[in-house]
């Protein structure tokens, strides 16, 4: 299977590796033709004001909306997850995000850098240990829409969830040195 | 030594930072290996501070592709000039001179 990673900027290195030891055909997205074949897309966290300029520059703002818009499955965390938000609070007035999840995040709810903070998570989805989540300067979800189903909280906020086929999450899984959630969402879409 | 030799890359991430003045300047070091690129007076001491600074990220992200790179260095005014040494006004050592 071939999984895209949203590579314009941020810690889409460290997803690639997490999923190219499970197996994943990983292939870097930073223009529109790396798109095609691509059979799932993580959307990494990184800063999201700065994403959301390159997916201009880059001329991948409409073909990726289209293709996520067309139910290709998604793992949008952190940054990636504003991306994909239908409302964001805190952002900077020109951010169009791609309105894909019916969520309302907002940004650097968290916090600044130094609020940044690690917790154990109870995945509904995964039987067995809490998995450690890793929130740097997180978006809080303030909003989910009804088609929503959230996977695992923190102190009564969501913070990891699904709607369809897009994922998604308010802290870096990636990081965690624990590939139960990436090998989750390939399980599913292999 | 021998991690960095077996994995072709450094253990840990690489930023590079210092005299970076360019767009191309930027892909060069990412081509090399860094994972992120720091700017600052070839930003703010150039002529269109906000055009080269986005310049400088597009060809950060779009390092190893040459057409985008030659593409956003196009226009951007003048860039960070370099200053000859015997005429700083503050010297950090007195020594040398």
């Amino acid at each position: 299977m071939k999984v895209g990673v949203l590579a314009l900027q941020g810690a889409f290195r460290e997803h690639a590796e997490a999923l190219g030891a499970l197996g994943a055909d990983v292939t870097l997205v930073k223009r529109p033709e790396h798109l095609a074949g691509v059979d799932a897309i993580v959307l990494p966290g990184g800063e999201s004001t700065t994403i959301d300029k390159l997916l201009d520059t880059s001329e991948l703002r409409e073909p990726l909306h289209e293709r996520l818009h067309h139910g290709l499955p998604a793992f949008a965390t952190c940054a990636g997850l504003i991306v994909c938000a239908s409302g964001i609070v805190d952002g900077r007035p020109d951010q169009r995000p791609l309105g894909v999840l019916d969520v309302t995040v907002r940004r650097n709810g968290y916090g600044r850098q130094r609020e940044s903070f690690e917790a154990d998570l109870k995945v509904r989805s995964l039987p067995g240990d809490a998995f450690r989540g890793v929130f740097i300067r997180a978006p809080v979800v303030e909003r989910v829409g009804a088609a929503v189903e959230v996977l695992a909280a923190h102190e009564g906020v969501p913070v990891l969830g699904r709607q369809g086929a897009i994922w998604f999450s308010s802290f870096h899984p990636e990081l965690a040195g624990d590939l139960r959630l990436h090998e989750s969402f390939l399980h599913e879409v292999g | 030594m021998g991690e960095g030799a077996a994995r072709a890359e450094l253990p840990v991430p690489l930023f590079c930072a210092g005299g970076i003045a360019t767009p191309a300047d930027a892909a060069l070091v990412m081509q090399l290996g860094a994972q992120a690129v720091f700017v600052g007076s070839g930003i703010f001491k150039s002529s269109d501070p906000a055009k080269r600074a986005r310049a400088i990220v597009e060809a950060t992200t779009h390092f190893d592709d040459a057409e985008i790179v030659a593409k956003v260095s196009r226009g951007l005014g003048e860039p960070m000039r370099g200053e000859e040494i015997g005429t700083l006004d503050v010297k950090l050592a007195e020594r040398g001179w």
